[in-house]
């Protein structure tokens, strides 16, 4: 007997799932330390000092025979009483169990209740051998990657698991949703164990059933056996992860250098790998810091395209991701937009955990089209780690425009007169300027200008009103808008 | 012992506090007490006092309810004497209730008084009770057959022989034919019998109860209450909740009252109150009288009137000693006689019935013991 074992613990047990309070104050943290079954409602529990009191035989909630049970169980100590069925009491007897202090459960099944109580209270090395024996024929599946095993053990388990980094985000489990902290459980602490050797790579957790050593010690062996299949499985995933991104690179590579036409072997590989060389092609470049293991974080980079619904192809090169979308016929100027808007978006969505500058290219035809594209995208993204006012973000097709007008500001005739043209922006709260700026980069457009500079569109519209009513300037006139963008390129890059 | 027209009301009172919660609505026969007895005083006399003389026990059987949507003709009581005596040769020379509480109780008074025979003060439950099979008389062994029954609309019928059960079920089937209730007459008994067989003294009791009952003015104290009226407080609150299914003979009634002081109470209940838990407790049980008073007035609540809201005070007054002295009392009138299963009821001091006057003139009220006949029955 531990004596540990508490009622809350034991009603948040999975196999108590369909055990229901049905009266009584809320189960506290009063200690069961055995299990009293007595026949029906007539019974006389005897001594039932801290035991959970089941009544096997299932009775009408009205009988009165119930009334007096709760308070014989009472006089004898018991700390719950489980009923036989899930029906509500009678008021009666749910009064009398709030007054007299009793918590009063039941279960369809009571028996099989009490009888996990019991185990859990009188046998808790048979509770370890089952979940350790169950947990091991889990991971001895031989296939499926760390998330189905972390899955796996969900389930077997019945409790939430989770794998987080060093950090302690969660990479993996119950909600990956990338938070710093596992997604907490009310009133659960957790059970960790490392599955690194040497530095911590991270941690394999659960959350830890609270008042039920059994299930403690249980889990913390299961935990013990699994952690080892979880470095496995991760040394694994690594392995095939690094072999596949080799191939991807150098298959990237060969179709770059070979041309149109590609060589029929090249395009049957192409074919494996999943790649439409034909049609058009929309080239994406994101650079990174060399410091960033682009193979590592590729799983992060895939989850922001998908979740921005961009449908590219990723692949690791040099120091980032080279990236396309392929098109199956020459897409209109709003399927461009809404590519561009996709790219903007994924790289939004990676400027938390990735520093990225990302270029777009223009779109272009056939293999050949695809090195073209991917080129421009190349030179866009080193250009936009630059350009700061753009999000580190260029599209290559606006790339001339771009050049030519700052040519043209450098004259020393244009910078006074720009300067004091926005003068009257300075100084006031909003960060007007920036946000002019980048509202006439992004095609007066609030949605595009909200992205770029990482606020609310709305925010972006009360500006933009601002603006238009300090400088008294009408952006819909095209005249007075070029004047306004012109100014506004000029002050920003000779300030 | 004689009642006199300004008894009418203590009658009434006590008569229903008998009712035990059950037993039908005195109150509704309050106007014609007053009119018979203005023409002088009904004596209440002991079976002692009548020896050998044939006494007939009347009362009414059925749904006490009903009353009130049949109305009774009058001639009800009179028609079965009428044919009882043409079956059985026997003059009456007196008449006593079957059941002097409730209805029951105050029905004989003006059959007397029609029919100018004496009232002998006993009957054969000493409080109310439903069944045929729960009469003194039957319990000690005796018969109460033949029995004449006469509904409003002026059919007769008399039962003779057969055992109770039958008895019980052809007069059940009876009043449901006569549309709810019939007057009852049971077999003629020597006078003397009725100091082994029936329970002495209840209308005195009944009488003795309404008249301490009738002093105890607004919002009496739980205390003085169960002081007045002889009985044992065992607590009073709000009913949170009235519970009644079709289970049992007559349906089923579970009261829930949250006594502060006393803990939940739970008064489980058929035509009567049957038995008193509190905080799980069994306290008090049938044939002890249970009865829930209006807190503020102190009026007896009827169990198929209480409701959720009511703001009552539970009594328990001594149960008729007849049952008291018997062992087997609680087998045919304890909560396991309506199917509610053994309750071995805490034990108690008992106090002192109070007397139905100052010193109380009339006979034995202490035990009765054994030696009768029969049956009855109502709702």
């Amino acid at each position: 007997m531990t004596g540990d074992l508490r009622l809350p613990g034991l009603l948040a047990h999975p196999d108590w799932a369909a055990v229901t309070t049905l009266g009584g104050p809320a189960p506290d943290g009063a200690g069961i330390e055995r299990v009293v079954t007595v026949a029906d409602l007539h019974a006389d529990p005897g001594d039932a000092r801290a035991a959970l009191l089941t009544v096997a035989v299932s009775a009408p909630r009205e009988d009165w025979h119930l009334d007096v049970l709760l308070r014989r169980a009472v006089a004898a100590g018991a700390a719950a009483v489980l009923l036989a069925g899930d029906d509500p009491l009678h008021p009666a007897s749910r009064l009398l169990a709030g007054r007299i202090g009793l918590p009063v459960l039941g279960a369809p099944d009571a028996l099989a209740a009490a009888l996990t109580a019991t185990r859990l209270l009188q046998e808790p090395d048979q509770v370890v051998a089952a979940l350790v024996g169950r947990t091991a024929t889990v991971c001895g599946v031989p296939h499926g990657g760390v998330d189905d095993l972390v899955a796996d053990l969900a389930r077997t388990w019945r409790r939430p698991v989770w794998l987080l980094d060093p950090g302690g985000s969660v990479v993996a489990g119950a909600d990956a949703t990338g938070s710093r902290t596992p997604p907490p459980v009310p009133g659960a602490a957790l059970l960790e164990v490392a599955f690194g050797s040497g530095p911590p790579d991270g941690r394999l957790a659960v959350a830890e059933p609270e008042g039920v050593p059994a299930e403690t010690a249980a889990l913390r062996a299961a935990l013990a056996v699994a952690a080892n299949s979880v470095r496995q499985r991760l040394a694994e995933q690594r392995l095939a992860v690094e072999r596949d991104a080799r191939l991807r690179t150098a298959l990237l590579a060969e179709i770059l250098q070979a041309g149109d036409p590609v060589p029929g072997g090249l395009r049957r590989r192409a074919l494996d790998a999943g790649w439409s060389l034909d049609g058009w092609h929309a080239g994406l470049r994101i650079d990174v810091p060399s410091s960033v293991d682009v193979v590592a974080a590729r799983e992060q980079v895939l989850r922001a395209v998908e979740t921005a619904r961009l449908r590219a192809v990723v692949v690791e090169q040099g120091p980032g991701w080279s990236a396309w979308t392929t098109f199956d016929h020459q897409p209109t100027a709003g399927e461009l937009q809404q590519h561009a808007t996709a790219a903007r978006r994924t790289q939004w969505l990676l400027r938390e955990s990735l520093p990225t500058s990302t270029g777009v290219g223009r779109v272009h035809r056939g293999a050949g089209g695809l090195a073209r594209t991917l080129g421009e995208a190349g030179d866009a993204a080193r250009l936009a780690a630059e350009r700061t006012t753009s999000g580190r973000f260029v599209h290559v097709d606006r790339l001339g425009l771009g050049a030519l007008l700052l040519a043209w500001t450098r004259t020393d005739t244009f910078l006074p007169a720009a300067r004091s043209m926005l003068e009257p922006l300075q100084g006031r709260p909003g960060d007007l300027l920036t946000t002019l700026t980048a509202y006439l980069d992004a095609e007066s457009s609030l949605t595009e200008t909200a992205a770029v500079l990482g606020v609310h569109r709305n925010t972006v519209a009360t500006r933009i009103e601002r603006v238009r009513h300090v400088l008294g300037v009408d952006l819909a006139d095209p005249d007075e808008r070029l004047a306004l963008h012109l100014a506004c390129r000029s002050v920003l890059f000779h300030s | 012992m004689e009642v006199t027209a300004g008894d009418v009301d203590a009658l009434v009172t006590g008569v229903l506090l008998l009712g035990s919660g059950g037993g039908g609505d005195a109150r509704v026969y309050a106007h014609v007490l007053r009119s018979v007895l203005a023409a002088g005083p009904v004596r209440l006399h002991s079976p002692a006092e009548l020896g050998d003389a044939p006494v007939l026990p009347v009362g009414m059987l059925g749904g006490t309810r009903v009353l009130g949507e049949k109305l009774p003709s009058g001639d009800e009581l009179p028609a079965a004497v009428r044919a009882l005596v043409r079956w059985t040769g026997v003059t009456p020379a007196a008449v006593m209730p079957f059941e002097a509480a409730g209805l029951n109780g105050v029905l004989p008074l003006p059959l007397a008084h029609q029919l100018g025979l004496p009232l002998v003060d006993a009957d054969l439950m000493g409080r109310a009770l439903p069944r045929v099979d729960q009469l003194t008389r039957v319990v000690a062994g005796g018969a109460v057959t033949p029995m004449a029954l006469a509904e409003p609309a002026g059919q007769t019928v008399v039962v003779d022989g057969g055992d109770p059960v039958s008895t019980e079920l052809t007069v059940r089937a009876f009043v449901a034919q006569a549309g709810g209730w019939a007057g009852a007459v049971m077999a003629p008994a020597p006078a003397a019998a009725a100091l082994g067989d029936a329970c002495l003294g209840t209308l005195g009791r009944a009488l003795g109860l309404g008249r301490a009952h009738a002093g105890l003015g607004d919002t009496p104290a739980p205390a003085r209450v169960a002081d007045a009226l002889g009985g044992h407080p065992v607590g009073g609150g709000r009913v949170v909740d009235v519970r009644r299914s079709p289970v049992g003979r007559f349906g089923r009634a579970a009261v829930t009252v949250d006594a502060p002081g006393a803990g939940v109470l739970r008064i489980e209940a058929e035509n009567e109150y049957l038995l008193v838990l509190a905080d799980g407790e069994p306290v008090a049980a049938s044939p002890e009288v249970i009865v829930l008073l209006d807190r503020r007035s102190a009026a007896p609540i009827a169990a198929d009137a209480v409701r959720s809201g009511d703001d009552v005070l539970v009594l328990v007054l001594p149960a008729p000693p007849w049952w008291a002295a018997r062992p087997d009392a609680a087998v045919h009138v304890g909560p396991q006689a309506f199917g509610l299963g053994p309750a071995a009821a805490a034990p108690r001091p008992v106090r002192p019935a109070p007397a139905a006057e100052p010193p109380a003139p009339h006979a034995a009220r202490s035990a009765c013991t054994a030696a009768g006949t029969g049956q009855e029955a109502r709702r």
